[in-house]
């Protein structure tokens, strides 16, 4: 019970502002015992000197904290979570880089590590893609020779590896690149063993068996970018020669991506309306209006935008961007990308050869069966069978 | 004979189909270029990008490039030329052609290589869009963006350097870094001269309005234990960190500039720090471009917001003011 004579005085630390340093059960100081009338001055100046103590000490603790500190009080000092929708991307060279900035700049990652064997082209990369980080809605990016950066990856692209020279084509390619990516695959593996893999690198076909063989993991999560790209041309060229925009002009190239790929004109529609419908001769010799072109043009479109700069990289890496977008987000779209084909369409090996797949956080979820022509169907056993026999003779696999 | 896109399409309008709405240019397809390219198309800010260069094997090749991207993206015109005249009513010309800082090179040391590019170019594009707004990333930005107003008689409002927007952004990263916030959420205005003089505003870096070096007097003094100095250094230093080991920087600049372009082609009147005429503000008295955080819309650089600068950060102006008018008038023009 409060006595009226009494003057008591309570100083707490929040009125002082002190952090949590300096006063012992952190909330109140009190002066003590109830003083009489008399002997409240002697007591008034005690409580001030207190006063004064505690406000060199709380001036002390401000120059000790830090900005941070005085800035933020943290609410939760728990472990971070790991990411939920990490992305890496092995190799940083062009086609690297413009996938990287793709899966950036289309906000599909909250983590991004990139992995090379040279640093020093590593670290400038990775800087450089920090510094935007201010555009971004990444927060993290990190890079490192080490496939430790790379834990916890949903999706891991696979773009290292030798180019094509001027002229060279894919299968020559191949050798060179088995060898580096037995370095590469267990690592990531190693580190994300949950993860879904897209193989770029090329000869893609082959090296996404290969990938699929080096890694271990089931069929359904190892995807090669394949005629992913093939298709997106097409779909460009046949839509300029249309007037209207790629997204409406519906058109597949399956297969094998590269020389070989096999478009499937049954399949052109522009709003459901099938084009052979108009033009049985579509796609032919015969054909009047050279459609076939459109898809030559296709085939040699890497070896001109080669010719004409050096490497193809933007194509490339929006065509990456979208393929993991869909896996990202869970989206079952429909993409032709290289999977494993054995047991379809009279295939009896081991292949990786593109069909319309069904994408989703599983990775190949389903593949669409394609009525595809007589002709049509040789053509990718044919390619299948090339394929086989580049493979067979791959050493420790 | 009908054709089979006869067969399938009927045209119905009379109308010709209108002109571009929100063409950019970006002239020179190096790695700047074309990181600023890739940025503009993949934030769907226009519907016709135009490439232009010299070099035109390595124009055609980076045009069909992107042009095989059409399905991913929405810009349905992507076109390129040596001829300027495929720039024709652009609404924004980004101009990021010139010679390149090789390692350990200052800016300053390229200009008279990069003025005589401009001498070409900058009358061309002003030939075929002439009420465009220019946005120079060339280096030396700063004395670059007063040759560009130069040449091309444009009125000072259309004339942008893209500045210390780079340096805005590093330091707002490396902050953000520092604090564990997002760089979004940590605000510092880092203006003057793009480069090495750059003078970070220390008074006004702040998170939520609380301002920091209000929470440590310190801040930007050798003094200072948290040594927030070096933050400022390191984003002098990182074009060069950058340059020494991928050979070029390219992202972050890129990035930037879709930045600015989407605040003017959309007209959001956001406020950036970015190379515009100061003469008359902070004591300076030349006619030079210095960044300072500006407004801009679709009618360009419309406002400056006048900062209240400490007498040792003006004085850093001036100072650099008078470095740049020493270059830029020994300059033939």
């Amino acid at each position: 019970m409060k006595r009226p004579d009494v003057q008591w005085i309570t100083v707490t630390s929040s009125s002082l502002s002190l952090p949590e340093a300096g006063t012992r059960d952190g909330s109140l100081i009190h002066c003590s015992a109830p003083y009489s009338r008399q002997q409240q001055p002697a007591m008034l100046v005690s409580c001030w000197c207190l006063y004064l103590g505690a406000q060199r000490l709380y001036r002390h603790v401000l120059s000790m904290a830090s900005v941070v500190q005085k800035l933020i009080t943290p609410l939760f000092s728990g472990t971070l979570e790991p990411p939920r929708n990490k992305v890496t991307v092995v190799g940083v060279g062009q086609v690297g880089m413009a996938c990287a900035v793709s899966v950036l700049l289309r906000d599909l990652a909250d983590e991004l590590a990139l992995v090379d064997v040279v640093e020093d082209k590593l670290k400038g990369e990775m800087m450089d893609l920090q510094h935007g980080s201010l555009f971004l809605k990444t927060p993290k990016i990190v890079s490192g020779k080490d496939y430790s950066v790379t834990a916890n990856s949903r999706v891991v692209v696979v773009t290292a590896g030798v180019r094509q020279q001027e002229g060279e084509s894919r299968l020559n390619l191949v050798q060179r690149n088995v060898n580096i990516f037995k370095h590469i695959i267990p690592q990531i593996v190693r580190y994300s063993p949950n993860c879904i893999l897209i193989v770029v690198s090329n000869p893609v076909d082959v090296l996404t068996y290969v990938t699929w063989k080096l890694s271990g993991l089931p069929k359904h999560r190892v995807i090669g970018s394949g005629t992913n790209l093939d298709s997106a041309r097409f779909r460009y060229l046949m839509a300029e020669r249309m007037g209207i925009h790629p997204s409406s002009f519906n058109g597949w190239i399956l297969g094998e991506h590269g020389d070989s790929s096999v478009p499937v004109w049954s399949g052109a529609n522009v709003a459901g309306v099938s084009l052979q419908k108009l033009n049985p001769d579509i796609g032919k010799d015969t054909d009047k209006e050279n459609w076939k072109e459109t898809h030559k043009k296709v085939v040699d479109s890497a070896y001109e935008v080669i010719r004409l700069k050096g490497y193809t990289n933007w194509a490339i890496g929006l065509s990456v961007a979208d393929l993991t977008e869909s896996l990202m987000k869970n989206l079952n779209r429909v993409h032709p990308v290289s999977t494993m084909v054995k047991g379809m369409y009279g295939i009896g090996d081991e292949v990786y050869l593109s069909l319309p797949c069904v994408l989703n956080s599983a990775g190949v979820g389903s593949v669409v069966n394609m009525t595809l022509t007589g002709d049509e169907i040789s053509q990718l056993k044919k390619s299948a069978d090339m394929l086989w026999h580049i493979q067979k003779d791959l050493k420790d696999l | 004979m009908s054709s089979t896109k006869e067969k399938l399409i009927a045209h119905v309008s009379k109308e010709e189909p209108a002109g571009p709405t929100n063409k950019v240019t970006v002239v020179g397809v190096g790695m700047v270029g074309m990181a600023a390219a890739v940025s503009i198309l993949l934030k769907d800010l226009t519907d016709e990008l135009a490439l232009v260069d010299v070099m035109e094997d390595k124009l055609k090749g980076e045009v069909m490039d992107l042009q095989h991207g059409s399905l991913f993206l929405k810009t349905h015109k992507i076109v390129a030329d040596k001829d300027y005249s495929v720039t024709a009513n652009s609404k924004v010309v980004v101009v990021t052609a010139g010679a390149r800082q090789q390692e350990g090179e200052s800016r300053l040391n390229l200009v008279q290589r990069n003025v005589n590019i401009f001498k070409f170019i900058i009358p061309n594009i002003i030939k075929y869009s002439p009420n465009c707004i220019l946005l120079v990333v060339s280096n030396p930005v700063d004395i670059l963006t007063y040759v560009a107003w130069k040449l091309s008689g444009l009125p000072r409002n259309r004339v942008i350097g893209s500045g210390t927007n780079l340096d805005s952004a590093r330091f707002r990263h490396l902050m953000g870094e520092k604090l564990g916030i997002h760089p979004s959420s940590c605000h510092a205005w880092v203006i003057g001269e793009h480069g090495d003089s750059s003078v970070p505003v220390w008074s006004g870096v702040n998170v939520a309005g609380v301002s920091l070096q209000g929470l440590n007097p310190d801040m930007g003094t050798d003094n200072d234990k948290e040594d927030w100095k070096s933050v400022h250094k390191m984003v002098v230093d990182s074009a060069y960190e950058v340059i020494k080991l991928k050979g070029y920087t390219s992202w972050a600049i890129g990035m930037s500039v879709a930045d600015l372009c989407e605040s003017i082609l959309k007209n959001l009147r956001k406020c950036h720090p970015v190379s515009t005429l100061v003469k008359g503000m902070h004591g300076v008295n030349e006619e030079v471009f210095l960044s300072v955080p500006c407004i801009l819309g679709n009618t360009g650089l419309t406002d400056v917001v006048h900062m209240t600068l400490k007498p040792d950060e003006e004085k850093q102006l001036v100072k650099s003011a008078e470095t740049l008018w020493g270059v830029q008038k020994e300059l033939t023009l």
